[in-house]
């Protein structure tokens, strides 16, 4: 597996302008880009997942381009079967947690039942231990489980790969290490390729078999200094 | 300044008084049929500038209306009505003031086409050919023309014919709009309304009428500007506003 | 010459629920396209959709009038190729009545579509969703209580629409008298007894109108 993006984009609002120039690739399994917020992470991941277009430059998974500026590709976002975890998790509030996970089976104009159910449905609900809270709404449950069924919505449709937002940040620092050992075996289990952004290094522990590091819109040779942290668990850095 | 002559104090004060009495003394509201509009316009000034210290107000509407307002205690204080029906109702009420109430005005109801109308109606009677899908009639419930139009129509055995084909309208000058608009084929107004839009209708008929339209008008009882109210009801007899009605096309009463 | 009570209250919901009908389409569409897409000129588009709210609605008929009437632009188009006359028809109320009261909505949707996060739709569309299923699966569900706030308004409005009616369509009993009309037409005809009636219908239809609305957009299911 691979992914290979080469982009520019322009973003302007009020009086900002921000330029991203982004240039990388990557064979890993599990690639992390790391970087300050600000730097451009969010638009990149989103870029790839068809959720922002480029001014310019090519994007390709697996050698198979989904952007070409120059050849006028755009693969639109719901086509290009990737998994995508908001980092507030974007869950649908009026749809409980078997609709949400239902969500991307169904493609017509109607939402799933209540009770919706089927192979994937179910196999996701006991992978994460959803069961007991399956009829219930995002908001009636806990950070933990609604980030299992951001997970599980974004896999049920089973992605050629998964992309990350910030998954941890929005947890509490007690949760996070229990979330990451979680996501660990899961990607362990699921084996499906990760694309993770971050600003926590922490993060980049645990799931940087391939580090890239972002600063100010571009790709960074070294990795760009943030607050200090001591680290509660170093892998390999 | 430090000193005024007594005398000339006590000639400003009374100046101010006597001014102020002069303004006070009287806004004479007319209430008037909506046929009257353009020619009660002209003879406002001419009154005013007779009677110094009188403004005339006028309020112009379908009689009906006027009198429901006026019934409601609207401070009207003359009343002109383009029947004696609407008049007879105001006087059942108990609203005029005794012994005012005279004819000051006669008109005539015809029929009227638009200036380009390509039909070729000449009479009441073409009104039921299958072209003319729309007449603008006044409502009989609360217009004096519609009144005069329905009276005629049912003489001439023709009500139930038009009757299906009429718009409503609330007052003869709407009536006189939809047909200069063109959105009607056709419709009755009085020859006084269809001579201000010469350029926009042509008058295909004269249209007799049951009684003769002949217009009424009275004080009303109880007004603070009685006085007023009677000066403006001879003032319309006079030979000069009797010239001015007449040019308009109004009749003698 | 007047109609019957029924005839006239029929006809009045008739006229105001298509008026509601057709604004419920145009004001979410319209609405839709202010709050998404950004283009030059978006906000004096939207302040000239907005005008029919502060202008007169016998400044709103008159305009109408001259448009649709059978000499002006549009009127005589529809005229000469469909043989379509608007003026003096129930259709011509629903017009008036629709452009008056469009404003309502159109400021209700777009205030709606505003406060859906996007990061919702931008989640629909990565699940492998079509434009038009994120709209109807979830925009405009996470948008009908707005919508419904401004649709609920439109009827009330339509309902009650009188200065643009009457000039466009006319009163004629049956077929454009609405209640608001006749309702004027029996006081101008010191017909009280009637006007009283006609009153009293039409403030129950506005009551019925606002427990319909408390029912379906309940204060507390507003999110």
């Amino acid at each position: 597996m691979s992914f290979d993006v080469d982009i520019r984009k322009t973003v302007t609002s009020e009086r900002r302008s921000f330029t991203l120039r982004v240039s990388f690739r990557t064979h890993a399994r599990r690639t992390v880009i790391f970087g300050p917020s600000g730097a451009g992470k969010s638009l990149t991941l989103q870029a790839i997942a068809g959720l922002l277009r480029p001014d310019s430059g090519r994007i390709a998974f697996d050698g198979a381009p989904v952007f070409d500026g120059t050849q006028r590709i755009d693969v639109p976002a719901r086509t290009r079967n990737f998994g995508y975890l908001f980092q507030d998790y974007a869950l649908f509030p009026r749809l409980n947690v078997r609709q949400n996970i239902a969500f991307g089976l169904r493609s017509g104009l109607r939402n799933p039942s209540k009770q919706a159910s089927g192979d994937e449905v179910e196999r996701w609900l006991q992978a994460f231990e959803l069961v007991d809270v399956a009829a219930q709404r995002p908001a009636e449950l806990s950070g933990g489980q609604r980030q299992r069924t951001a997970l599980a919505r974004a896999l049920a449709h089973s992605p050629r790969a998964l992309l990350l937002d910030e998954p941890f940040s929005a947890l509490d620092p007690e949760l996070r290490d229990r979330m990451r050992a979680e996501l660990d075996e899961l990607l362990q289990r699921v084996d499906i390729p990760v694309l993770m952004i971050t600003h926590d290094r922490e993060d980049l522990a645990w799931f940087g078999d391939e580090a890239i590091y972002m600063l100010d819109g571009a790709i960074a040779e070294r990795p760009p200094v943030l607050e200090r942290r001591v680290p509660t668990r170093l892998k390999a850095l | 300044m430090t000193h005024f002559h007594t005398g000339r104090r006590i000639a400003v004060a009374a100046l101010f008084a006597l001014s102020s009495l002069a303004a006070s003394a009287a806004d004479l509201t007319v209430s008037a049929a909506a046929s009257l509009t353009n020619a009660f316009k002209e003879l406002g000034p001419a009154f005013e500038a007779q009677n110094p210290g009188i403004t005339v107000v006028f309020n112009f509407a379908a009689s009906d209306a006027l009198l429901a307002q006026i019934a409601k205690g609207a401070p009207a204080d003359v009343f002109a009505s383009a029947d004696q029906e609407a008049m007879d109702r105001a006087d059942a009420q108990k609203l005029l003031a005794a012994g005012t109430r005279r004819n000051f005005v006669s008109n005539s109801l015809v029929l009227i086409v638009p200036s380009d109308s390509t039909l070729g109606l000449a009479a009441p009677a073409d009104l039921q050919k299958l072209e003319v899908k729309r007449v603008a009639i006044g409502n009989p419930a609360s217009v004096p023309v519609g009144r005069y139009t329905k009276g005629s129509l049912e003489a001439a055995k023709l009500w139930s014919a038009v009757e299906p084909k009429a718009v409503m309208a609330q007052s003869v000058r709407q009536a006189l709009d939809y047909v200069a608009r063109g959105e009607v084929e056709a419709g009755f107004v009085y020859s006084t309304d269809a001579a201000i839009m010469k350029d926009k209708v042509k008058v295909v008929a004269t249209v007799p009428t049951e009684t003769a339209i002949t217009y009424p008008i009275a004080a009303i009882g109880g007004s603070p500007n009685g006085a007023a109210a009677r000066k403006f009801l001879d003032f319309l007899a006079t030979p000069a506003a009797q010239t001015v009605l007449s040019r308009y096309g109004f009749g003698k009463p | 010459m007047d109609a019957p009570l029924w005839v006239t209250l029929a006809l009045t919901l008739k006229v105001a629920g298509w008026a509601t009908a057709i604004n419920l389409v145009l004001g979410v569409a319209v609405g839709w396209l202010l709050a998404r897409k950004r283009f030059v000129g978006r906000e004096l588009l939207d302040s000239l959709l907005t005008l029919p709210l502060v202008l007169p609605p016998t400044v709103l008929g008159y305009y109408l009038l001259v448009v649709i009437g059978k000499r002006g632009w549009l009127g005589h188009w529809l005229q000469e190729t469909f043989n379509i006359n608007l003026i003096f028809t129930w259709q011509g109320a629903v017009i008036a009545a629709t452009l008056v009261a469009f404003p309502l909505i159109l400021k209700s949707a777009r205030t709606a579509f505003e406060s859906v996060d996007p990061q919702l739709e931008k989640a629909a569309r990565v699940l492998g969703l079509n434009e038009w299923a994120v709209f109807f699966r979830v925009t405009m569900p996470m948008a009908w209580p707005g919508v419904l706030a401004g649709v609920l308004l439109v009827f009330a409005r339509s309902l009650g629409e009188f200065g643009a009616t009457l000039m466009v369509a006319g009163s004629i009993p049956g077929r454009t008298q609405t209640l608001s009309i006749a309702v004027y037409e029996a006081v101008q005809a010191g017909q009280d007894d009637t006007a009283n009636v006609l009153v009293v219908i039409t403030s129950i239809t506005c009551i019925a109108v606002l427990l319909a609305a408390g029912r379906l957009a309940p204060a507390g299911r507003v999110r």
